[in-house]
């Protein structure tokens, strides 16, 4: 090894704390990257794998009734590359001793698998056999939940009519990757699951021979969604077509790709900030080495090694940080990887979903964290290499020192002696201080921005669950009904009061620019449920004209006063052009409201009703549920409490995870910054420490101008962080919407608190780490040699 | 203040080498006595001076200072001796360089128990007109009379000086010594000189020579000859 190589190892080892302070920054960068690529990856691969393997459709449309010959029919649209016909049906379950309702989605699937479109993955039993009555696979994380195995038997009440089904087997598919009950938003594997049965014997169960109540296609490589779409539209209107739609429509892909989205703005987002610092930390502490060892530079310059070898040397120094940055990084990205991709399989229902080791990630990872500590190198190479030997081996000038400002506002405040050593030093070195508290900062903002989601989570939920929606139980129809099944309602024992939710399934148009969607009512003097905009202030329906969101609004491109073309999906068809009267910021989804005047003009007819919003006696709770169960009309029900608690649950069971990964990558950083920048300090003042002891000052007394001048800037860093956290939370909270959320920019002013208690905590540690070596310092010795 | 000292002895280990820096040392040091330690590198000079001042203490020995056994202290108590009654001044000044003059003179009088006025110790050194300057921006014989002043503002009962002119030419060296005298003459403090300059022998009551951890002789001068009439 030559000699320079070993004067690189020794003062690797000699400044190990330091190189692991920065090393542990730049691991934090990388193992972000790698964690969020890494998942990002993961998920896109095994996403579209499944989708390849298991044939997911692009375009999915729903009809009341047609005959199966019409498949042939739209496989002559152009484009169309294949085309599927076949029954989707909800059915009641009924669990003995449950008073909660319990909902299944029957799909037919073709008894001798020759199913082409979102075909079924079986994980264990077999298909239902033909001619078989009331054989079904029913979706894995609904048996597991609910405890049930293969042989399995449940009653059903499937198109008014009483069957058992036996499970043969469990299965997934494509198209329910992430399964909703309906009427709900989140998940629930106990009280919703996705059935397949028999083509056969879904037909007999809903009096359906040979019919069909939806469709799948899958288009040519060169075929236009669009096109395909209205063509389809066209051909479907006969039979009662609700409007078919493409894959960023279908709910289970787009809660998908709205996950994917979050996870590319986290990449986006969040190892820049790291990279940033590390670099910086790299310029102060390579530049702190190179004037240091001023003296040597020039003596291996004078021995005749070369401008380009000395800088090799120091640029070395900080590509090793970079390697054990990169190391660290990656290993404790892919354990954190590993950890969130648990996560997903809990929420997405995928046959395989592990974290897979893509090099090119670990490739860009090293990339990254080698390329900040290059640069972060280059002002203390610069330096290296403009020195001439001669320069080199004399003493540099003292540091000069001024009075400024700060100066003449501390003589008046009266400072002290040490009081005028803290200041000054900060006045000298401003540049470091800067850096010192931007890193900080930064410690302070990311922490914020990252765990202030929870403040936007609670928002949301209060929002959605507490403001918008007043009532206890949402039951949603089998279809549309009129007013007699809110009488019917209202006639069960306990039920206090019943109000309608009526919607209509439109096409809305504006210019060249078409959303599916469906407009919603409530009726004028409801108390049941409220329209909240983000900000949390309620929201009148508009008597005249559409209320749009504003993802709706931007998507067809209008404003208040613009006028759009609305098509009724289904009923009477009928085609007008309404005026917006008014955008809403709303959390949830692309949706139109208008009020029941409105919905009437449009509908010719009193609009149907889909679901009915109750508030009903807590008491009698049970009895309810189980008169609800027993109504053939009625789809699902939920329970404003119980979907509010499991959203809880969720929060909480994850939570821990979260804010490890976060408060560990913030905690890195202040501990990154604190730790170099005292080190500094401290080597650049041992000598002035030792002298101030030698004077009398206790141990603790000369440890106030190291820790003073940190708090100080620490103190400094606090606004500074908060607001960057504020700045960076709004870009987040703005690149983590998507087409399904929004979230709230809400934090609570705890949170700024958390954030910053958390760093002055980790900075405080990493400050006493630093203060014992005041406390050993040898005074006779650092005071024989001139400094 | 006077010192009593006896058969003091201290071992430095560094790995597994023992160096005996003092191998028995008996003194005594009269308060108000001006005192030239003498001898070569190594001989022990500097341990003793940091063992009277309180920044090292003997391996074994004893050593009082009026009713205090320095011996007996613990760090806490040895600082505060440091910070109540000793001067220190070393060959490389040690001023703090983000202080100005008077500041770094206030460093010292903002903890000591009766200090004097910073402006009027830097007077006593001849510096009243510098006081607002920098150590960058003052000569070395200037920053070492700041040192000076600095160690005699918290008028202290011993001033320990460690090669105060060693960094500096004669004419420049006289001015800090004369600096010293005064303060010893105007405060009563004792003054302790470690010197490689025999020249400077002539200013003291008594002068210590060391060789090897020892005291190997003692000489008194019948008078003490003032700074400026020295030359070396």
């Amino acid at each position: 090894m030559k000699a320079l190589d070993r004067k690189l190892l020794r003062d690797l080892w000699h400044m190990r704390g330091q190189v692991l302070a920065i090393a542990l920054v730049l691991a934090a960068a990388t193992a972000t990257f790698v964690l969020s690529m890494g998942v990002h990856r993961s998920l896109v691969e095994t996403r579209d794998a499944y989708y390849a393997r298991n044939a997911f459709a692009e375009v999915f449309a729903g009809l009341t009734r047609a005959p199966g010959s019409l498949v042939e029919r739209v496989k002559a649209i152009p484009g169309v590359r294949k085309a599927e016909g076949g029954i989707i049906q909800y059915a009641t379950l009924d669990f003995p001793g449950r008073p909660e309702p319990v909902r299944a989605l029957i799909n037919s699937v073709d008894e001798n698998g020759r199913t082409e479109l979102n075909k079924l993955t079986l994980r264990s039993g077999r298909l239902p056999q033909q001619g078989a009555a009331g054989e079904v696979v029913a979706d894995e994380s609904f048996v597991k939940a609910n405890g049930l195995t293969l042989g399995s038997r449940i009653t059903a009440l499937i198109y008014g009519k009483q069957q058992v089904l036996t499970i043969v087997g469990t299965g997934l598919a494509p198209n329910y990757v992430y399964a909703l009950p309906p009427g709900d938003i989140l998940p629930d594997d106990r009280r919703f699951g996705i059935f397949w049965m028999g083509q056969k014997a879904l037909e007999a169960a809903t009096d359906r021979t040979e019919a069909i109540n939806s469709l799948s296609l899958t288009l040519e490589r060169d075929a236009r969604v669009a096109d395909v779409i209205r063509q389809l539209d066209a051909l479907l209107e006969p039979y009662g077509g609700t409007g078919a739609y493409g894959r960023e429509d279908h709910l289970s892909h787009a809660f998908l790709d709205n996950e994917l989205v979050q996870l590319s703005a986290m990449t986006r987002v969040i190892p820049p900030v790291f990279l940033l610092v590390a670099t910086f930390l790299v310029y102060i502490v390579l530049g702190r080495m190179i004037r240091t060892e001023r003296t040597q530079i020039g003596l291996i310059k004078a021995f005749g090694y070369t401008n380009a070898e000395v800088g090799w040397h120091y640029l070395k120094f900080a590509l090793a940080i970079a390697v054990v940055a990169t190391v660290l990084g990656c290993v404790s990205g892919v354990w954190m990887g590993r950890a969130m991709t648990r996560i997903y399989a809990e929420y997405y229902r995928f046959p395989f979903l592990t974290y897979l080791l893509d090099p090119r990630v670990f490739l860009a990872a090293a990339g990254l964290s080698f390329g900040a500590a290059a640069l972060g190198s280059l002002g203390g190479m610069r330096a290296a290499l403009v020195l001439t030997p001669a320069v080199a081996m004399t003493a540099p000038p003292p540091p000069v020192y001024r009075r400024g400002l700060v100066e003449r506002l501390g003589r008046r405040a009266g400072f002290s002696a040490v009081g005028h050593m803290i200041v000054r030093h900060i006045a000298r070195w401003p540049g470091r201080a800067a850096i010192t508290v931007f890193g900080v900062g930064l410690s302070v903002g990311l922490l914020f921005a990252t765990t202030q989601f929870l403040d936007s989570s609670r928002a949301m939920l209060d929002g959605f669950f507490f403001r918008a929606q007043k009532q206890d139980l949402m039951v949603s129809f089998i279809e549309p009904r009129s007013e007699a099944a809110l009488f019917a309602l209202a006639q069960i024992p306990g039920v206090l009061r019943v109000e309608p939710s009526r919607a209509i399934a439109v096409r809305l148009s504006h210019g060249n620019r078409v959303e599916r969607g469906a407009i919603e009512s409530a009726p004028p003097d409801a108390r049941l449920s409220a329209h909240i905009d983000i900000d949390g202030t309620e929201i009148e329906l508009p008597a005249s004209g559409l209320m749009l969101s504003r993802q709706l609004a931007d998507k067809l491109g209008v404003r208040p006063g613009d006028r759009v073309w609305v098509e009724e999906l289904g009923g009477r068809r009928s085609r007008q052009a309404l005026p917006v009267a008014r955008v809403i910021e709303e959390f949830v989804g692309e949706r139109a409201y208008a009020s029941e005047a409105t919905l009437l003009a449009i509908t010719r007819d009193a609009a149907p009703v889909g679901s009915a919003l109750l508030r009903i006696d807590p008491a009698r709770r049970d009895a309810i549920l189980i008169r609800l169960k027993d109504m053939p009309m009625v789809l699902g029900v939920s329970e404003r409490e119980t979907t509010f608690a499991r959203f809880e649950d969720m929060i909480d069971e994850n939570i821990n995870t979260m804010l490890a990964f976060y408060i560990s990558f913030a905690g890195a950083i202040a501990v990154g910054v604190v730790y170099n920048s005292a080190r500094i300090l401290f080597s650049e003042r041992a000598h002035e420490l030792a002298t101030m002891r030698v004077l009398g000052y206790h141990r603790r007394e000369v440890a106030t101008v190291l820790l003073g001048e940190l708090a100080l800037l620490v103190v400094m860093a606090v606004p500074l962080g908060c607001l960057l956290g504020n700045g960076l939370a709004r870009v987040m909270t703005a690149m983590f919407s998507s087409d399904l959320f929004r979230l709230p920019f809400a934090p609570e002013p705890a949170s700024y608190g958390r954030a910053v208690m958390i760093v002055l905590a980790a900075t405080a540690l990493t400050a006493l780490l630093v203060v014992r070596r005041v406390m050993n310092l040898d005074m006779v010795r650092v005071l024989k040699g001139r400094d | 203040m006077n010192f009593h000292g006896e058969d003091l002895r201290k071992i430095y280990r560094t790995g597994e080498t023992e160096v005996h820096a003092l191998r028995g040392v008996d003194l005594d040091i009269e308060a108000g006595e001006v005192l030239v330690l003498l001898g070569p590198s190594g001989s022990g000079k500097s341990t003793l001076l940091n063992i009277l001042g309180g920044l090292d203490r003997p391996t074994s020995g004893l050593l009082t200072s009026g009713e205090l056994d320095l011996t007996a202290l613990d760090d806490a108590e040895l600082t505060r001796f440091r910070r109540d009654r000793v001067g220190f001044i070393f060959q490389f000044y040690n001023l703090i360089p983000s202080l100005t003059a008077e500041e770094n003179v206030r460093l010292v009088t903002d903890i000591a128990e009766s200090p004097m006025d910073p402006a009027r110790a830097l007077d006593l050194v001849g510096l009243a007109e510098r006081r607002d300057h920098y150590p960058a921006q003052l000569s070395g014989g200037e920053q070492q009379r700041v040192a000076v002043a600095r160690a005699i503002a918290k008028q202290p009962g011993v001033l320990l000086c460690d090669e105060p002119t060693g960094a500096l030419d004669s004419a420049t060296g006289v001015r800090v010594l004369e600096a010293l005298e005064a303060a010893n003459r105007e405060t009563g403090a004792t003054l302790v000189i470690i010197t490689h300059n025999a020249g400077i022998a002539a200013m003291a009551d008594r002068v210590f020579h060391f060789l090897d951890g020892r005291i190997a002789r003692i000489e008194r001068n019948a008078v003490r000859t003032s700074p400026g009439k020295m030359t070396w």
